[in-house]
């Protein structure tokens, strides 16, 4: 099997029974070619960013995405948001094709795109313009306190430092009450420490509101401590070359021997690291 | 480290100086310039009096009123044309060429033609300024739309943008800042064509004022009016800049 079970703790995940408003998000056969423009190119002119790639996440399970960049994997979240059309194969979120954009995914990106015009509340309150205004104030309230900026409401992006700009961005995208969060290396930008408190953060507010959740990273301890699946992809061409299913308790020690040693077998996946030489262990690889 | 008091005062330091050696120059019965080239400082205020009470109020209005039609009109002109342009390259490639060539004419060598066509009267000089304005102003709009990161574009379709919505929440307020630089570049351009068109021919107005000083030799006339002048351009531009610094404040973050 290329599934890697790893049960040491109690087996934790998240119980995925109750999540009525989660979506679970079908991908099969997804291809994708860009036309490299740049001179110079030692590939032809393409690159195949996606090369038959196909994924099953389920509704409410948190998967993550490691790649060292280039393996695709920004043009795959792209392809569930709906930003990136011009592809074989198919998204489908809950059997229904994606096609466009839509209330029903949230997008982070890696840069918060704050819109620097509208005040902290305001960009929260991008995607309710069609709700009553008191509807409206009250979800913005509530995205606000979740992510721990009610304070801040007021305040302009210029005035956040990075880790409140990337919490305002999760805010934004969870107070239009998607059933999906696609999350595109959302701390990639922040310094180590700022890091792991958003890595906490995440983790809460997936359990709180009960979405799907696809993260995109290139920091394999961050795929291991949120995701309950771990997806490895590799580049040229873009593939996925492994998922894990990780039964790890949470929240997740890093410094446990599980959790290290499944770190390694990560980095050996991605080629970061020589294989270890065969050590005892009630896993196999 | 500076001084508050010094810093504050800084700006009142050079105009203090020239009007220190003004007055020096001008000073006492045999003073060493001759008055008809610079007239003494008290001159010049009295020569402020003698304008007000020749209808000073009327040439200004004149002058105001026709800067006011004619910088409207070219902003809104080149605000639709820049928009059109920065939103569709089909349309910037139909009208830029044409506009390019007609932006080497500088504005005032359309004087002599606007006179023949629309008279010495106001409609000529709105037109004049009217097309000096647009050119600023439609270069920026268009520069500032297509400066719009498409970062925030794709915000707005996350978010289900349609296209209207976008262009007025996205497009629209991520364009402002260049918008304006265009706003104050015409601004300045059209107060400084009027007097010139004012000069060159009128019947009425700050500029028709400068020239009949100096065919009569009122020279304390031309320096009260070179005041006014000038206070009404740099007034321009102070209201402007305080509308673009509260309009654009969250550049700078803090509220101003």
């Amino acid at each position: 099997m290329s599934h890697l079970e790893t049960t040491a703790g109690t087996a934790a995940t998240a119980d995925t029974s109750g999540t009525g408003n989660a979506a679970a998000i079908t991908i099969r056969g997804l291809s994708k070619t860009f036309r490299d423009t740049r001179a110079g190119g030692t590939t032809g002119g393409e690159v195949r960013a996606l090369d038959a790639v196909s994924l099953d996440i389920a509704a409410g399970a948190f998967v993550a995405i490691v790649g060292a960049s280039g393996c695709g994997k920004t043009t795959l979240l792209r392809a569930i948001a709906g930003l990136e059309t011009a592809h074989e194969g198919t998204v489908a979120l809950d059997g229904e094709p994606v096609r466009a954009p839509g209330p029903d995914r949230g997008v982070v990106f890696q840069d918060h795109r704050l819109l620097p015009w509208l005040s902290v509340a305001d960009n929260t309150a991008l995607g309710l313009s069609a709700l009553p205004a008191a509807e409206r104030d009250e979800r913005v309230r509530r995205a606000l306190a979740l992510v721990g900026l009610t304070d801040f409401a007021g305040a302009w992006p210029a005035q956040l430092s990075g880790g409140m700009a990337q919490r305002a961005a999760i805010a934004r995208a969870l107070a239009a009450r998607p059933r999906a969060l696609l999350l595109d290396e959302p701390l990639g930008a922040l310094d180590a420490i700022t890091r792991l408190r958003m890595q906490t953060e995440l983790e809460r507010i997936w359990r709180v509101e009960k979405i799907t959740m696809v993260m995109v990273t290139h920091d394999v301890e961050e795929a291991l401590l949120l995701g309950d699946t771990v997806v490895v992809m590799t580049p040229r061409p873009g593939r996925i070359k492994r998922e894990h299913r990780i039964q790890l308790a949470r929240p997740r020690d890093r410094e446990s021997p599980v959790f290290q040693d499944l770190r390694r077998t990560l980095l050996v996946e991605l080629e970061l690291e020589t294989p270890p030489p065969a050590v005892a262990g009630d896993y196999a690889i | 480290m500076k001084p508050p008091v010094i810093y504050g005062a800084a700006p009142f330091l050079v105009p203090a100086v020239l009007l220190a050696v003004w007055f020096l120059l001008t000073a006492g019965t045999k003073p060493a310039v001759n008055p008809l080239f610079l007239p003494p400082p008290a001159t010049v205020l009295a020569g402020f009096g003698e304008l007000w009470r020749d209808d000073l109020a009327g040439d200004f209005a004149a002058s105001a009123i026709t800067v006011l039609r004619g910088y409207i009109c070219g902003v809104l002109v080149g605000l639709t044309t820049g928009a059109a342009c920065g939103l569709s390259r089909l349309t910037e490639r139909v009208l830029t060429p044409t506009l390019n060539t007609f932006r080497q004419v500088p504005g005032l060598a359309w004087l002599p033609l606007m006179i023949l066509w629309f008279g010495a009267g106001t409609g000529g000089k709105t037109v004049l300024i009217g097309l000096a304005v647009f050119f600023p102003v439609f270069l920026n709009t268009l520069q500032g739309i297509r400066g719009v990161p498409a970062e925030y574009i794709e915000v707005g379709r996350v978010f289900g943008f349609g296209k209207l919505e976008l262009l007025l929440r996205v497009v629209a307020p991520a364009a402002l800042p260049g918008v304006f630089v265009g706003l104050r570049y015409g601004a300045g351009i059209a107060w400084a064509v009027l007097v010139v068109a004012e000069m060159l021919g009128a019947r009425r107005g700050l500029g028709f004022l400068l020239m009949r000083s100096q065919e009569l030799m009122h020279t304390h006339h031309l320096f009260a009016l070179i005041f006014i002048i000038g206070g009404v351009g740099f007034s321009i531009d102070f209201g402007l800049r305080r509308l673009e610094r509260h309009l654009l404040r969250w550049k700078r973050g803090f509220e101003g």
